[in-house]
C-alpha cells in the first residue's frame, strides 16, 4: 500500500474533496488534501506526492500561480480542475506547467483517466530515455518515432514534414491535451504561436489521412477552446 | 488678424486711391473734350456723379482727396481762364465746398449703410453658426460627441490656435481640439458650460490675435449653453436607458428565477429520489432497477449541469460580457464534434450534413459556436418528430456564411418568428417540453457578438433556423496558409 501512488488534492469545496479521498482511496490512491493554496504548496514539498489535483478557484490564491510557484521547482503531474467557460485561465495553467484539465462536474472515468496518463508520462520522463515508447498505436495506426514511420492497417501513410512533426508530438503525449499554444511553438516554432489556423487546418489534413471518419475523428481529438488530445492504445 | 493680412489691407487701400484717381481723370479727359457743347455749371453738376460713386465705393478717404483733385481740375480745365488755378469768384469757393460736402454726406451714409449690413451679416453668420450648431447637437447622446461637435465650431468659428472643452459630469473628461497638450500661457477665454442644474463645464479659448471681442464672447456663451443643452439631454437620455436596463433585467431576474425553480427541480427530484432509494433497501443490489436509477441520476446530473450553464451564459450575454475568442476555425469541424457529441441524443432523427470542406476559415469563437449548432439541433430534435431529417446546410453568400438548420418540426405561426428567440418565450406549454426556454436567446446572444444576424424562417416541411457569420475579422479576410512544398 505504501508504494501506492500519492496524490494530493487543493480544493476548497470540503464535498469535493470528501468525495474524491473517497473515491481515489477506494481505487488504491494514498490521498492528502488541502482547502488553500498555502496549504497545498507546503504539503506539495513535504508530502512528495505523485500527481497534484488543483482547484484553479482558490479563496487565498489564483490557482494558475500554485501551479506556476510548483513549477519552480517539481515536475510533478499537475491536472488541474475549473468550471466550465473558463477556458483562458485552464489555458493559462496549462501553459504555466499543468499536465492537463478536468472541468466540474466532471466522471469519475474521466477524472482516472487523465491521472492514468499524467502518471505514465512522469514515470517515462524519470525513467531511461529507453524506457519510453518509440511506437505508438492507436487503434489501426501505428506510429513509429523512431523511425519516421506512420502506418494504417499495414500501409504506410505518405505525410509531409510538417504534418509528421505535428503527428509525432501529439503522439509523443498521447493522453495528455496540449494547449494550441504549446503545439505551434513545438512544431511551428515560437514565432507562430497565434496562428490557430494552421492546427485547423493541418489537423484536418492529418484527420483525412488517418481517421476512418474525419468529421467524428476517434484519435485526434480537439479539446473546444484548448487544444488537442491524442488517444492512442493504453 | 495677422501680419499679412494686413498688408494686404494696405494695398487694397492703395488701390482705392489709385481706381479714384484713373475714374476722374478719365471724366476729366471726356469733360474735356465736351468743353465747348457743355456748359461749365453742367459740368460741376456732373462731376458729382464720378464723386459720388467713388465715395460709395471706395470710401471717405479717396471721396475727400478726389473732391479737391476734381475741383482742381475744374478750376484748371473748365473755369475761365483755363489752365490756371487761380480762383476768381466765389461761386468757385462754393462749388469746391459742394463738392467736399458731397463727398462727406454721401460717405457717412454709405459707411452707415454699410455698418448695418456687416452687422446685418454678422448676425447672419451667428444664426448660421447657432442653427448649424444645435442641429449637430441634435439627437446626440454621448456627451463625448458632443464635446467633440462643440469644440469643433467654436475653434472654426474663433479661428482659433487651441480649443479645450471640460466636462464634469459622472465621468468628467476632457477634449481636446487639437488632439495635442494646451499651449503653456492661460486661455484668453474661459466660457463656463451653464445649464439649470449649474455648471456641466467649460470652454477654454486660446487666440493670441486678434482680442477677443465682446460680441464674439457672447456668441460663445450662446454656443455654451446650446452644449449645455444638449449634455443634459443626453445625460437623460442615459439616466433613462440605464434605468430601463436595470428595469428588464429586475424582469429577467424574476423570470429566472421561476424559470430555475421549476426547471432545476425537475432533474434534482429524479437525483433525489433514486439516490435515496439506492441508500435505502428499497432496490436489491443485484436489480437491474439499481443500473437503472444509476444512470438516472448521471443523466440528471448533466441535464442539471446543461441547465446551469445556459443560465450562466444568458447572465453573461445580459450583462455584454459575452466577449468572443475569436479565432479562424474551420466549419466542419466544429459541425462534426457537435454532432459526434450529440450522437446519443439524436439516434432516432437523421441528420443530413451538407457542410462543403472547402469552406473558407470563419473567424469565431470555436466553444460558442459549438454551443449554437448544439442549441440548434437540441432544439430541433426537441421539436420534431422521430424519424424525421434534421439538416445542416452552410454556404458562403458574398462577404459571410450563410448556415441553415432545419428541421421537418411543425411550423412557427409567423408573428412568432421574431419572438422565438426571445428569453423565456416559448410557443408550447412549458410542461410539454423540457428546458429554460434560454437556448435560441443564447444563440441569437452568441451569433450577434460575432456580428452575425439570427432569424427563423417556415419552410415548407417545417421549419428552418438561419443564421450568418461575417468571414472577415477586422477587415480582414480568411488567411491562405503557407503549405508544405514536399511530396505528399
Amino acid at each position: 500500500m505504501s508504494n501506492a501512488p500519492h496524490i494530493l488534492v487543493i480544493d476548497d469545496e470540503p464535498q469535493i474533496l470528501r468525495a474524491m479521498r473517497t473515491i481515489l482511496t477506494e481505487k488504491q490512491f494514498r490521498v492528502t488534501t488541502a482547502s488553500r493554496g498555502e496549504e497545498g504548496l507546503t504539503l506539495a514539498a513535504t508530502a512528495e506526492p505523485d500527481l497534484v489535483i488543483l482547484d484553479l478557484g482558490l479563496p487565498d490564491m489564483d490557482g494558475v500561480e500554485v501551479c506556476t510557484r510548483l513549477r519552480e521547482w517539481t515536475q510533478v503531474p499537475i491536472i488541474v480542475l475549473s468550471v466550465r467557460d473558463t477556458e483562458r485561465d485552464k489555458v493559462a495553467a496549462l501553459d504555466q506547467g499543468a499536465d492537463d484539465y478536468l472541468t466540474k462536474p466532471f466522471g469519475i472515468e474521466e477524472l482516472l483517466a487523465r491521472v492514468r496518463v499524467a502518471l505514465r508520462h512522469s514515470a517515462s520522463r524519470k525513467g531511461v530515455q529507453g524506457a519510453q515508447s518509440k511506437v505508438v498505436m492507436a487503434g489501426p495506426i501505428t506510429i513509429d518515432l523512431a523511425w519516421h514511420i506512420v502506418k494504417r492497417g499495414d500501409e504506410e501513410v505518405k505525410l509531409t514534414g510538417t504534418e509528421y512533426k505535428l503527428l509525432a508530438y501529439l503522439a509523443a503525449n498521447h493522453g495528455r491535451v496540449l494547449t494550441h499554444q504549446s503545439i505551434l511553438t513545438n512544431v511551428w516554432g515560437p514565432a507562430d504561436a497565434d496562428h490557430t489556423e494552421y492546427l485547423r487546418v493541418y489537423m484536418r489534413q492529418l484527420r483525412k489521412k488517418l481517421e476512418a471518419d474525419p468529421q467524428r475523428p476517434q484519435y485526434i481529438l480537439t479539446e473546444p477552446g484548448i487544444g488537442y488530445r491524442f488517444i492512442a492504445d493504453e | 488678424m495677422n501680419f499679412a493680412m494686413q498688408n494686404s489691407s494696405f494695398l487694397s487701400h492703395l488701390r482705392r486711391y489709385l481706381f479714384s484717381f484713373l475714374l476722374i481723370a478719365f471724366i476729366t479727359v471726356l469733360f474735356f473734350a465736351l468743353r465747348d457743347v457743355l456748359d461749365t455749371t453742367l459740368v460741376a453738376l456732373l462731376y458729382l456723379l464720378p464723386l459720388g460713386v467713388i465715395t460709395a465705393y471706395w470710401g471717405l478717404g479717396p471721396g475727400i482727396t478726389s473732391a479737391l483733385i476734381t475741383f482742381l481740375t475744374f478750376n484748371y480745365f473748365f473755369i475761365e481762364p483755363y489752365y490756371t488755378f487761380t480762383v476768381h469768384q466765389p461761386i468757385d469757393i462754393v462749388i469746391l465746398v459742394v463738392f467736399l460736402i458731397v463727398a462727406v454726406v454721401i460717405s457717412q451714409l454709405v459707411g452707415r449703410a454699410q455698418a448695418g449690413l456687416a452687422a446685418a451679416t454678422a448676425r447672419e453668420r451667428e444664426d448660421t453658426q447657432l442653427y448649424k450648431l444645435s442641429t449637430d447637437l441634435t439627437g446626440l447622446h454621448d456627451d463625448h460627441a458632443i464635446a467633440k461637435i462643440l469644440a469643433k465650431q467654436v475653434r472654426a468659428v474663433a479661428e482659433s490656435e487651441y480649443v479645450e472643452l471640460n466636462v464634469a459630469g459622472t465621468q468628467p473628461f476632457a477634449y481636446r481640439l487639437p488632439e495635442i497638450d494646451p499651449p503653456t500661457r492661460p486661455s484668453e477665454l474661459i466660457v463656463p458650460i451653464e445649464a439649470a442644474r449649474g455648471v456641466l463645464g467649460e470652454i477654454r479659448l486660446w487666440r493670441a490675435a486678434p482680442a477677443i471681442s465682446s460680441s464674439e464672447k457672447q456668441l460663445f456663451q450662446t454656443f455654451a449653453s446650446q452644449g449645455a443643452l444638449a449634455l443634459e439631454r443626453a445625460w437623460l437620455a442615459q439616466a433613462e436607458s440605464r434605468a430601463q436596463v436595470l428595469e428588464e433585467s429586475d424582469h429577467l431576474k424574476s423570470a429566472i428565477l421561476s424559470s430555475v425553480s421549476h426547471e432545476l427541480r425537475t432533474p434534482l427530484s429524479t437525483i433525489k429520489a433514486a439516490a435515496s432509494s439506492l441508500r435505502g433497501r428499497e432496490v436489491g443490489w443485484d436489480s437491474p432497477a439499481r443500473v437503472e436509477l444509476i444512470a438516472a441520476i448521471d443523466d440528471e446530473a448533466d441535464h442539471l449541469n446543461m441547465l446551469v450553464g445556459n443560465l450562466l451564459d444568458m447572465s453573461r450575454i445580459e450583462s455584454g460580457a459575452l466577449k468572443p475568442k475569436r479565432e479562424w476555425n474551420i466549419l466542419p469541424e466544429i459541425v462534426g464534434s457537435v454532432l459526434a457529441r450529440m450522437k446519443h441524443l439524436a439516434e432516432e432523427h437523421q441528420i443530413e450534413v451538407d457542410v462543403p470542406e472547402n469552406l473558407p476559415l470563419v473567424p469565431a469563437d470555436y466553444v460558442q459556436m459549438e454551443q449554437v449548432f448544439t442549441n440548434l439541433v437540441s432544439n430541433s430534435l426537441k421539436y420534431a418528430p422521430a424519424r424525421t431529417v434534421i439538416r445542416i446546410r452552410a454556404r458562403v453568400e458574398d462577404e459571410s456564411i450563410h448556415v441553415e438548420v432545419s428541421n421537418q418540426g411543425p411550423q412557427v405561426p409567423s408573428e412568432h418568428l421574431e419572438r422565438i428567440f426571445d428569453k423565456f418565450y416559448r410557443i408550447t406549454a412549458a410542461e410539454r417540453v423540457t428546458g429554460t426556454g434560454l437556448g435560441l436567446s443564447i444563440c441569437k446572444g452568441i451569433i450577434e457578438a460575432h456580428g452575425g444576424r439570427i432569424w427563423a424562417e417556415n419552410v415548407h416541411d417545417g421549419l428552418a433556423f438561419n443564421f450568418t457569420l461575417p468571414l472577415t475579422w477586422d477587415g480582414a479576410k480568411p488567411p491562405q496558409l503557407p503549405m508544405d512544398t514536399e511530396a505528399e
